[in-house]
């Protein structure tokens, strides 16, 4: 068995540029998703009470449709209901975040719950109105809280833009795909590829460990 | 722009063989990845310090790479590693083991961990073993703890089969798919896909959450 | 310092402890700082002081869920097991019960009490239910036999620890800090059980804060300070003529008076 991971030096810039996207889509999805999740949550809280079936309908799909689905769908079917067209960037970014803030939602409402009722009432006894309670109390806290779940589901963004390149999205992924098919050295690239993704991963996921085990005092009550 | 909805009333017969091809590489996979995974969660809580190390880097690795990539190294590589001319489905099995293997393990370990220490001290003030202290006090109590979390790793894992669609395993989502090519009907039977999945889905997402809300561990 | 050796009741009964200065270190803390103490068969030994001083650490030196660092554990004559099979033997002949109780969540309270003769003793099922029974009638639990620790209060949780202890027939009985954990209603139902071991002549070392308690049931108190026995005697001595200026600082912080 003969390795050449030249095939990796001849077309970095190629791949790197794979990298970029990847990091870009995870980012932009992961951004888009955790406003959205946020108003969702909101929403489903506090908002007018027959939004809510809806909200939790919309949670519930994404839990059940695999993110491959959602994002094939986005691309090839998406347009022609809505009649536009979009790039296959866009797509997996508007599938990323449709995919992602249900999760988010669900981890925003899970911190808020958590959050002890003693210390509602302890603020309503001072005097604070509910949004003051939630803004200068609950959510602060919960917060906190929500931070290991954040972390897992940056985790889960970035390997989830992997499944982009189905429809050929050119992050790491699709390009790796594109210099195996084209050297015939799958064995190097995909090894690269994984290489890559876990320098990507790993330190997200140790990350997020150390800074919550810092700060987790602040949302213990 | 018209709509021919029957596609997929037509097509049903290969759309139920890809939903059991679904199925079966859920169960196999859980089959599989459910002994081992407690194997590795053993291995990494009372082996010796290299076997820790080993079972732990394991765990890492699969924890921390996409599972699609996972899927198409298994296809390149492991012929040649391994020698062995593996089909797509078993391939496309082998690649989800070693994924939900890896958090399993995790998912074990973790429960293991959470029985507080009091719980060992006792039994072993009793003069039990530390064998008889794991089997008959801290297993039986992180078993509930693990269940929810496993039923969560079985809907994820449902979903994630679709994965191995891109190294042509006739499950649901890659006979939609060749459904579509053949009939270009793009949107009716992507969007049936996507009702199918949810169909099947929505129930399971569904038995997870009271799983939850019925083995939630409260202290 | 130390009570006159004519005072100590107990002392005619075989030594069932010996801490012959004992040292325990955790890290750069020394939490024992050479600690020796005897305790005779039917005794009841009371360790008091303040949190930290090493009370507990002691305790669970004597079972070994914690291991010395320098002197010597005897229990029955033999020195502390090294190697877990001698261990566990010893600990057979020990019961310890803890503050928070620990009672496995997940069976009854009988199948709490049955569960060390049967999975340590491999009693046959029905002589382990027998026993069972036994102690928790001993206790006055015999009508919660069927109900899961979730299901009882503190102080009928601790009572049936007792009785799980109690099940294994040990020669001594170890308590760390049995009521901290209770609330002031419920204690008194623990110590209760606590005075009727005591006066069946069960050997017992208990780590307290309960004063009334040690002054009433107890044989000998010895006072920890900072991972040392500052003074050990009766409790007539301890509590009504201290000897050392630290015991009294100690007990007057607890607001006992005289």
């Amino acid at each position: 068995m003969d390795f050449d991971f030249g095939v990796i030096t001849a077309n970095w810039r190629f791949l790197a540029d794979g990298v970029w996207i990847t990091v870009l889509l995870a980012l932009a999805s992961g951004a888009a998703s955790l406003v959205a999740g946020f108003i969702l949550a909101l929403l489903r809280l506090r908002g007018p009470r027959w939004l809510r079936p809806a909200i939790v309908f919309y949670i519930d799909s994404m839990r059940a449709i695999p993110v491959l689905v959602v994002l094939v769908w986005t691309f090839f079917a998406l347009p022609i209901v809505a009649n536009v067209t979009m790039s296959p960037f866009m797509a997996g970014l508007i599938g990323l975040t449709a995919h992602l803030a249900a999760y988010a939602a669900e981890i925003v409402r899970a911190g808020i719950e958590s959050v002890r009722p003693g210390q509602t009432r302890a603020a309503l006894a001072l005097g604070m109105s509910h949004p003051q309670i939630l803004r200068r109390i609950v959510l602060p806290q919960a917060l906190v809280r929500m931070l290991p779940a954040f972390g897992s589901l940056l985790s889960v963004t970035i390997k989830d833009t992997a499944i982009a390149s189905v429809i050929a999205v050119p992050e790491l992924m699709r390009q790796s795909e594109t210099v195996a098919g084209q050297s015939f050295q799958p064995i190097e690239v995909y090894t690269f590829a994984m290489l890559m993704y876990f320098l990507l991963l790993y330190p997200v996921t140790r990350g997020v460990d150390r800074f919550y085990r810092r700060v987790a005092h602040l949302g213990r009550s | 722009m018209t709509f021919d909805w029957s596609v997929v009333w037509q097509h049903r017969d290969a759309l139920a063989a890809g939903t059991a091809t679904t199925f079966l590489l859920t169960i196999a996979t859980m089959a599989i990845a459910v002994p081992c995974g407690m194997i590795v969660a053993a291995l990494r809580l009372y082996g010796v310090a290299p076997v820790r190390s080993l079972a732990t880097a394991y765990v890492e690795l699969f924890r921390n790479l996409p599972l699609i990539l996972v899927v198409y190294w298994a296809f390149y590589v492991l012929p040649i590693l391994t020698g062995l001319g593996l089909s797509a489905l078993a391939t496309g099995l082998a690649a989800l083991s070693l994924n939900v293997t890896a958090y399993n393990a995790e998912t074990f370990r973790a429960g293991i961990n959470s029985i507080r220490r009091g719980q060992v001290e006792a039994a072993l003030a009793l003069g039990m073993s530390r064998t008889q202290a794991l089997r008959r006090i801290v297993v039986p109590q992180a078993l509930r703890r693990v269940l929810p979390v496993l039923a969560s790793t079985w809907v994820s894992l449902f979903k994630d089969t679709s994965l191995v669609s891109v190294i042509a395993v006739s499950e649901l989502a890659y006979v939609s798919m060749q459904v579509r090519a053949q009939t270009f009907r793009v949107l009716e039977m992507l969007t049936a896909m996507a009702v199918i999945y949810w169909l099947l889905g929505y129930p399971q997402a569904k038995l997870v959450d009271w799983i939850q809300r019925r083995y939630a561990v409260t202290e | 310092m130390n009570g006159d050796a004519t005072e100590r009741a107990k002392a005619t009964g075989t030594k069932v402890i010996r801490y012959l200065d004992v040292v325990k270190r955790y890290g750069n803390f020394t939490a024992l700082a050479g600690v020796s103490l005897d305790v005779h068969a039917g005794e009841v030994v009371c360790l008091i002081g303040p949190s930290g001083s090493g009370k507990s650490t002691l305790l669970r030196c004597t079972n070994g869920l914690e291991t010395i660092d320098g002197g010597d554990i005897e229990f029955e004559g033999a020195r502390l097991g090294r190697d877990e099979r001698t261990l566990r033997a010893m600990r057979q002949r020990m019961g310890m019960v803890f503050q928070n109780f620990e009672l496995f969540p997940h069976l009854t309270a009988e199948q709490n009490v049955a569960e060390g003769p049967r999975t340590v003793l491999r009693a046959a099922p029905a002589e382990a239910k027998r026993r069972a029974a036994a102690m928790l009638a001993k206790v006055g639990l015999a009508d919660k036999a069927a109900s899961y620790p979730s299901a009882l209060s503190g102080g009928q949780q601790q009572r049936v620890a007792i009785a799980r202890a109690l099940a294994m027939e040990p020669d001594v009985m170890l308590f760390d800090e049995p009521t901290s954990a209770l609330d002031p209603e419920t204690i008194g139902e623990v110590l209760n059980v606590m005075k009727v071991l005591a006066d069946e002549g069960m050997t017992m070392v208990v780590v307290t804060h309960e004063m009334s308690f040690a002054r009433r049931v107890g044989d000998w108190v010895a006072v920890f300070d900072a991972g040392r026995i500052v003074e050990e005697g009766p409790p007539e001595q301890i509590f009504d003529r201290p000897a050392t200026a630290r015991t009294r600082e100690f007990l007057s912080h607890l607001g006992w008076g005289g």
